[in-house]
């Protein structure tokens, strides 16, 4: 049961961690190497690129949030470690974005479930994409890599109540289900996950490439928001930022400079993009942004007879891809199921209603479970994802029209996991749309699913996995950086986060992100230091 | 074949695209009109008189103005009121204390959706559109619980899907501010953080 807090040692240490809010005065900074972001992607890189003997600054619009600051609290930890005080949504404000905003990016909020990209997917993208360097073999020793250096393995102990119940729908219904691998290191089982793991046995960026990199020497600015790469004729010269107050909120007016010899971008698949757009990056196709991603999420709630108690206990665990890569990779939209954690504010805010009738739902959450279904998108012609612009002031905004292709697979997803939930013994099932009572039986449900309409607002829709919007590929017609995360226009600009992914990946995308991370980084450093 | 189209009246989808424009860009328009027509449009800071009672709080209202805790004081009773305490003190303190959540959580939402939700609310405060959009009546002073619940239950039933948004915004940011606090997860029936955690952990230590 080690709780050893690598964030406090380090900065006990001396550390080189400056918090915007403290800067009183407009500086420039100089390294070999910017890296603006420190999620999955942005962690990774600055920890390989420090280890080979660059000079490195991380800048994080988040703050700094370690484990003093994580006490199992939802409230405090939605407004502080999630985009937008976790009110983030598409434009229409269709789908509800859980991203973070934080040291650690999203790795730091995180249920922990650590998959590798799926062949079909790989193949898919060398047969679509030109992407032959990416080949299930070729990725192999990147993921053996990140699998030890974040300690992902499959998880040991037994699945609580809440995944159980996906489990045991699918053993009835001869489903396939399987164990979710997981990156922690004496994980205590508590279930917290996605308010900040309080005894660091999570290995997300927060506890493993971020130190990795302020061991070597890298600085990390935090509460500093990334405004606007500068030019000078075909590099980018400096990166211009701004200084958040204590809030995290509000700009104090304090500008921040950073000039480097390369910039990596990796501040996720709306905030990429975000940031090349309001920079000018040169984009002779008008592709940033386009083919933006979210594994659009719809799920359902059951009744159990007996608790779940479906806020203990590791969140994620059971797993089936019965229907993810079934019918094709490019056939009819194929998802994973999964359960979600159920703790009373992130119920509160899932489960549509008021008054009495909420009351009545909620006053269940001990006894209730929850699958979801993540949608594979982008790997149809009529799944083309959305598309990030730019707001009045700047920020960046996701349009994702949910197409009737998707439509097919959420209402699909819908059957399926009714039928899973009866299948393991549940009392009742409702789905989590406006029009859907609570169903006692799989053929009552079955009945009103065929009839459900499937409409944005009615359906809730949710998305935990931003991808894309900065996509790869060997065709710069088509992408914005090649097989490397290197800007196809600009030498010294390279991306490494989950927006380069041509699709969505079709499992949680984490490992992912840190493997392609790792191999381009690798091949960053070395180049860099030639 | 849209899928859509499987509801009965595929005029309802048009409709609701239309109105649903038009909705959008009257709901651009309100803020200003509210402005000019004497709605309070500041944050109301600490002084909000329209809270009738008498025990103090410190705390700063950053977003919500003196009107839209009016709308709070008589939109809360029909989203959380049935897991409210029956005395009457203790649920004005625990109504003002929920409008107090509600305010800070949207302080953390950064300007884009405030902006979007300021839109909203002048929707609700400003009498005219009050009366023709949200068909309540009466001031939201003068509201009754079932006056608010019939509101709420017209724009979750609505077929115009920005009135089915509206919706979901009011009871969410209600919902998570008033569940979500430990003093109402009892409520739920949630314990809580496991004990044996808090006790062994640094962070809840009192020098932490």
């Amino acid at each position: 049961m080690s709780i050893t807090d690598r964030i406090a040692r380090g900065l006990e240490s001396g550390w080189k961690v400056i918090d915007g809010a403290t800067l009183t005065a407009s500086q420039t900074h100089e390294a070999d190497v910017v890296v603006i972001g420190t999620g999955a992607g942005g962690g990774t890189t600055a920890e390989i690129l420090a280890k080979s003997g660059l000079s490195v600054i991380l800048v994080e619009e988040g703050r700094l949030y370690h484990q003093k600051d994580f006490k199992m609290n939802e409230l405090d930890a939605y407004a502080s470690l999630y985009q937008e005080g976790m009110s983030r949504v598409t434009r229409d404000g269709a789908i509800a974005i859980l991203q973070g905003r934080c040291v650690g990016g999203s790795t730091t909020v995180n249920w922990t479930s650590s998959f590798r990209t799926p062949e079909p997917t790989l193949n898919h993208w060398a047969s679509q994409f030109g992407l032959d360097g990416l080949t299930p073999d070729a990725m192999k020793p990147w993921f053996n890599g990140r699998e030890e250096r974040h300690t992902i393995s499959p998880w040991q102990v037994d699945p609580n109540p809440n995944n159980d119940v996906l489990r045991q729908g699918c053993e009835k219904l001869g489903w396939s289900w399987q164990i979710i691998p997981r990156n922690v290191k004496g994980c205590w089982n508590l279930g917290y996950c996605g308010v900040g793991c309080p005894t660091n046995a999570k290995q997300g960026a927060l506890t493993t490439t971020i130190p990795g990199a302020l061991d070597n020497n890298a600085t990390l600015f935090h509460g500093l928001r990334a405004d606007r790469l500068i030019m000078n004729q075909d590099r980018i010269d400096r990166l211009k930022a701004s200084a958040m107050s204590a809030d995290g909120v509000t700009p104090s007016g304090v500008e921040v400079e950073l000039k480097a010899k390369h910039f990596v971008v990796a501040a996720s698949a709306i905030g990429s993009p975000g940031l090349l757009l309001r920079s000018d990056i040169p984009d002779p196709y008008e592709r940033i942004g386009k083919r933006t991603f979210l594994h659009p999420v719809n799920a359902t709630v059951a009744e159990m007879p007996e608790a779940v108690d479906p806020y203990y206990g590791a969140p994620q665990s059971i797993y089936s891809d019965e229907f993810n890569f079934s019918r094709g990779v490019d056939g009819p939209a194929g998802y994973k199921l999964e359960v979600p954690p159920l703790h009373p504010a992130m119920s509160a805010g899932v489960v549509p209603g008021h008054g009495e009738q909420l009351k009545a739902d909620l006053t269940k959450l001990p006894r209730l479970n929850s699958v979801l279904a993540l949608l594979r998108d982008g790997f149809h012609p009529e799944s083309p994802g959305g598309t990030v612009s730019l707001r009045d002031d700047g920020s960046p905004v996701l349009d994702y029209p949910v197409t009737n292709y998707l439509w097919q697979g959420l209402r699909d997803a819908f059957y399926k996991m009714a039928e899973i939930q009866f299948a393991a013994g549940a009392k009742k099932v409702r789905l989590m749309h406006l029009d859907s009572p609570w169903f006692a039986t799989w053929g009552e449900a079955r009945k009103a699913i065929d009839e459900m309409p499937m409409e944005i607002h009615r359906t809730r829709l949710f998305t935990a996995h931003q991808m894309g919007g900065c996509g790869m590929g060997s065709n710069p017609r088509e992408s914005v950086v090649n097989g490397f995360g290197e800007h196809h226009q600009v030498a010294n600009l390279s991306i490494h986060d989950a927006s380069i992914f041509p699709t969505s990946i079709g499992a949680n995308p984490q490992l992912s992100v840190y493997a392609l991370s790792a191999r381009n980084s690798s091949r960053l450093a070395s180049k860099l230091l030639s | 074949m849209p899928e859509s189209s499987s509801k009965p009246d595929t005029m309802d989808r048009r409709s609701f695209l239309r109105t649903g424009m038009g909705g959008a860009l009257f709901l651009g328009t309100v803020s200003v009109t509210a402005g000019l027509s004497g709605c309070a449009t500041s944050p109301a800071g600490d002084g909000y008189t329209a809270l009738s009672d008498a025990r103090a709080s410190n705390y700063q209202f950053r977003f919500l103005t003196k009107d839209d805790i009016v709308l709070f004081e008589a939109l809360l009773p029909a989203i959380v009121g049935p897991s409210l305490t029956e005395d009457p003190e203790r649920r004005r303190i625990k109504i003002r204390e929920t409008i107090e959540r509600v305010d800070a959580g949207i302080h953390q939402f950064g300007p884009a959706n405030q902006k979007e939700l300021r839109g909203l609310f002048d929707l609700l405060n400003f009498g005219l559109t009050r009366v023709t959009v949200a068909r309540v009546w009466s001031s939201w002073e003068n509201a009754s619980t079932a006056d608010a619940d019939a509101f709420l239950k017209r724009w979750q039933t609505s077929s115009i899907g920005l009135f089915n948004n509206g919706y979901i915004a009011l009871t969410k940011v209600s919902n998570v501010a008033f569940y979500g606090h430990e003093d109402h997860w009892a409520a739920s029936g949630y314990p809580g953080p496991p004990q044996w955690a808090v006790d062994a952990l640094p962070q809840f230590k009192a020098s932490a």
